[in-house]
């Protein structure tokens, strides 16, 4: 009766967490399963992919892909991903103390000059004179859950200007967007991507960088199975590889502009095939565009931001406070650095 | 009687007594198997987490998610989540009930409001109400309003069928004898349809309280800090087992409590039944 | 008050169900309506009752109801027809209650019912711990309270075995001779239809019509089981209607 294996529990977590979980892969001969979400920060993936970098490492890649975070994670831990890039919170740091789970490198880092993660208010909070996030006191933040990126960033932001804030759980980006839109909500802070049309439409005003208060801050990183951390070093290293030399080809070409315009565009393109699928290539493009971010060379790992949430999530008591750093990352694959 | 060559061979066959051929198919009240059972599945959860053999990550050791609980209740925490969820049961539940049981009713008295409102309350019915809460949150606000809305709204469909099903099924001739003693349309419907609609009401009332619960959770999902579901679907989002059972146990008693709660009404409602 | 049923008919759709029916009920008197099963008795005593209405025919009362009557055509029913969830007393109540009689008044009402039907240590009992007898006994108890000027007895006695009938039909009888009420008894029993009825009315089988009227002289309260009148009226009501149950059972097992 309580033969619960690892896969149904986390799928019954998955579940509460309001989503649906991948149906299982065969992780056999070098056959490789990739966890993304349909997000301009995940292009390093599809580039490594459709460049054949993956290949040329020596896996085949399969792309799985998935509505939100969350189940992501669950999946990694259930075996059924292999590598997949997402946003460091309580709940990875959990599976990682629980044995399930690595971070082997970063992704996405805020970088202060670079267009980063914009802090947002409501119209009405707006009018009423939240203009800036020193005005944030009493007011409410918009967040999935707590132990999540946006509770680490409004916590810290507040923590910064001295002010309160009541942060509300909405579970999906969906409903925090709804209840922004609606003032339901006073602010919230999001990629530039989502927040910057958003403030295009009148409906909600930038109020500032997340950057200014969280410079360094490492957004996402890469992570896997403790068992692949561990157990398959070659495999691992190859998937960096081949995610690496994506990275190096989005921030060459988008950031850099290495390959100006047109070089620009064939990005687009190749990134449209993931993202923004059902809109057409003009309407996408724009998102793209404006989405860019820059994402760590080599995969990269900033262990001072790391270490900073890891302590932030202990002292809100959201993760056991005798984890190490060392259960959290598995630092040996790339290069880490003190941000 | 039997001829002679017949009655040698076969003796007549010793009393043999009749074999019992009854019982079973009563269902008789076995407190204790219901106890043994939970003590025996705990007891091998604890076991097999201790040695291993069930991984952290599969489930939490019993003893822990004990821990955890005696730290809720010791920080005051508990009480922190209990009264608002509780709040928001109780007026939920309240609203949506009673809103079911008077319209059950009028299903049940009026063949216009039946042929009106059974359709509609037979479309509402199946929609999951949770598809509605973003709705709801922008209809009632973020605050209660949206999550009293939702238990409401969870628990009213099932008690107006439930009504008017108990409504229905009153005895027509207890109805054919008030009227013949002249009573009033009111005095028929107060003193014999209700009381005699009162069981159907009351299992009914089981039904959609357990639904308020399981609607309790996804009620708490929007904008609720604390919260019994509130308190659960953040452990789900931590993967912290030991809280995330420390509440579906919480969740779990309370049914528990609710379904007792409705037996002692229902037994000194309906101490008349046979 | 007596009743006076003028050609009565009805009709359930196509289903003739009486035809014809004229008859008279005088004050004081015990009509008993016998006829085989389907021949449309309870139907006639609801159109009497009023509960339901006449295809054809009009039911009359005539002269005014005694003083102090809440309910000039009360019923009891086969099934007692008793609220589970009330008590004796309180089933009792119920039919004064609308009428606006509480409190002391009520009381004496019940008090005074409960003695006349032997029910006064039970009053406080729920329907679920009486046996049948005496639930039907808190039926006429019931019917008894509001004062009635016809009562209307549908199968009374049938939901209840030989013996208790026996004793409720003595109930019946003593209660009738301290104190004469109008009843119209339906049976399918022609034992208690000799016992208590100063009239027999023997419908014939559906669509009912009146096939005899046979009245026995004797005093109900001087009637007992082997009184030759009486035995001599119930072997001439059976010979009437044995060929009818007969037919009508035929008809029955035909569909
Ligand atoms: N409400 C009704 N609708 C249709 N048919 C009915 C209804 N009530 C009685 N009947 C029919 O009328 C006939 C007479 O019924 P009833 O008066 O109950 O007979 P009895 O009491 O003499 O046995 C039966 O055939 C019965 O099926
Ligand atoms: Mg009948």
């Amino acid at each position: 009766m309580v033969t619960f294996n690892r896969r149904q529990t986390l799928g019954l977590i998955g579940a509460a967490a309001a989503s649906s979980l991948a149906a299982p892969a065969i992780a056999k001969n070098r056959k490789v399963v990739v966890g993304a979400l349909r997000f301009t920060s995940h292009s390093g993936s599809f580039i490594a992919l459709e460049r054949g970098y993956f290949d040329d490492a020596g896996l085949d890649v399969e792309l799985k892909f998935f509505q939100a975070a969350q189940p992501m994670a669950v999946a990694i831990a259930s075996g059924d991903v292999d590598y997949a890039v997402t946003a460091m919170s309580g709940g990875l740091i959990s599976l990682a103390d629980k044995g399930a789970i690595k971070v082997i490198g970063g992704a996405l880092s805020e970088e202060k000059g670079i267009d980063g993660q914009k802090i947002l208010a409501s119209d009405a909070a707006f009018k009423a004179g939240l203009t800036a996030p020193s005005e944030l006191d009493g007011k409410t933040y918009g967040m999935s859950t707590a132990g999540s990126s946006f509770h680490y960033m409004g916590s810290k932001v507040a923590q910064a200007e001295g002010v309160e804030v009541k942060f509300k759980p909405l579970q999906k980006v969906g409903a925090i967007i709804g209840a922004l839109k609606s003032g339901q909500i006073d602010a919230w802070s999001i990629v530039p991507h989502i927040a910057k049309p958003l403030a295009g439409s009148g409906a909600v005003h930038i109020i500032g960088n997340i950057s200014d208060y969280l410079p360094g801050y490492q957004v996402t990183t890469v992570f896997t199975s403790a068992k692949n951390a561990s157990d398959e070093r070659d495999q691992t290293k190859d998937f960096l590889a081949g995610f690496g030399k994506g990275v190096s080809d989005y921030n060459s070409t988008m950031i850099d502009k290495v390959g100006g315009d047109d070089g620009v565009n064939a990005m687009v393109d190749l990134i449209h095939k993931y993202v923004y699928t059902n809109r057409p290539r003009e309407k996408a493009a724009p998102s793209i565009i404006n989405g860019t971010m820059r994402i760590n060379d080599g995969a990269k790992l900033n262990i001072a931001s790391i270490r900073d949430q890891l302590e932030w999530f202990q002292s809100e008591d959201l993760v056991g406070k005798d984890i190490t750093l060392d259960t959290v990352v598995d630092g040996s694959y790339v290069e880490t650095y003190e941000g | 009687m039997a001829d002679t060559s017949t009655s040698h061979n076969q003796s007549p066959p010793g009393p043999i007594e009749v074999r019992f051929r009854g019982g079973g198919f009563a269902p008789r009240s076995r407190r204790w198997v219901g106890v043994v059972v939970f003590v025996v599945l705990i007891a091998l959860i604890q076991w097999g987490t201790q040695t291993g053999w069930i991984s952290p990550l599969t489930l939490p050791k019993p003893s822990d998610v004990l821990a955890t609980f005696g730290e809720l209740w010791e920080s005051g925490l508990l009480f922190k989540h209990l009264q608002p969820s509780l709040t928001r049961l109780v007026v939920g539940a309240a609203l949506g009930a009673s809103a079911g049981i008077a319209v059950g009713v009028l299903i049940g008295l009026f063949s216009h409001v039946r042929a009106g409102l059974v359709p509609l309350v037979a479309a509402i019915f199946p929609i999951p109400k949770i598809a509605l809460l973003p709705l709801f949150v922008i209809w009632f606000g973020i605050d209660e309003g949206s999550k009293y809305a939702l238990i409401a709204f969870g628990t009213f469909t099932p008690t107006v069928v439930a009504t008017y099903g108990a409504v229905d099924n009153v005895d027509r001739s207890l109805i054919r004898m008030g009227q013949s003693f002249g009573l009033s349309w009111f005095s028929i419907v107060r003193k014999i349809v209700l009381p005699g609609a009162m069981p159907g009401i009351l299992s009914g009332l089981r039904i959609s309280l357990a639904i308020a619960i399981i609607l309790l959770v996804a009620a708490e999902m929007l904008g609720a800090e604390y919260g019994i579901g509130a308190y659960i679907l953040e452990a789900g989002a931590l993967y912290d087992l030991e809280r995330l059972f420390a509440g579906v146990v919480i969740l779990s008693l309370l049914g528990v409590i609710l379904s007792g709660v409705i037996g002692v009404i229902e037994r000194r409602l309906l101490g008349w039944r046979t | 008050m007596d009743i006076r049923l003028e050609s009565i008919s009805h009709r359930y759709g196509d289903t003739e169900v009486l035809r014809d029916i004229s008859l008279d009920i005088p004050t004081g008197q015990i009509v008993c309506l016998v006829g085989p099963s389907g021949c449309g008795k309870s139907t006639l005593l609801r159109l009497i009752g009023g509960l339901e209405r006449p295809s054809e025919g009009r039911v009359l009362q005539l002269g005014s109801s005694p003083v102090g009557c809440l309910n000039p055509l009360t019923f009891v029913f086969q099934d007692f027809a008793l609220l589970p969830w009330r008590s004796v007393k309180g089933n009792i109540s119920l039919v004064l209650e609308d009428h606006g009689i509480r409190g002391a008044k009520a009381k004496a009402t019940i008090e005074d019912v409960l003695a006349r039907t032997k029910l006064s240590d039970f009053a406080n009992a729920l329907p679920k711990q009486l046996s049948g007898g005496m639930k039907q006994r808190v039926a006429i108890a019931r019917a008894l309270a509001v004062n009635p000027a016809v009562m209307l007895m549908d199968e009374p006695l049938s939901a209840l075995d030989s013996q208790t009938r026996e004793l409720l039909m003595d109930d019946l009888v003593s209660l009738w001779s301290r104190q004469p009420f109008t009843a119209v008894y339906v049976t399918h029993n022609l034992a208690e239809a000799v016992r208590l009825g100063h009239t027999i009315v023997v419908l014939s089988r559906r669509p009912g019509e009146i096939r005899e009227v046979v009245t026995i002289d004797t005093p109900i309260q001087d009637r007992s089981a082997g009184d030759p009148v009486c035995q001599r009226k119930h072997d001439l009501l059976w010979e009437l209607m044995r060929e009818e149950a007969r037919a009508a059972d035929e008809e029955l097992i035909d569909g």
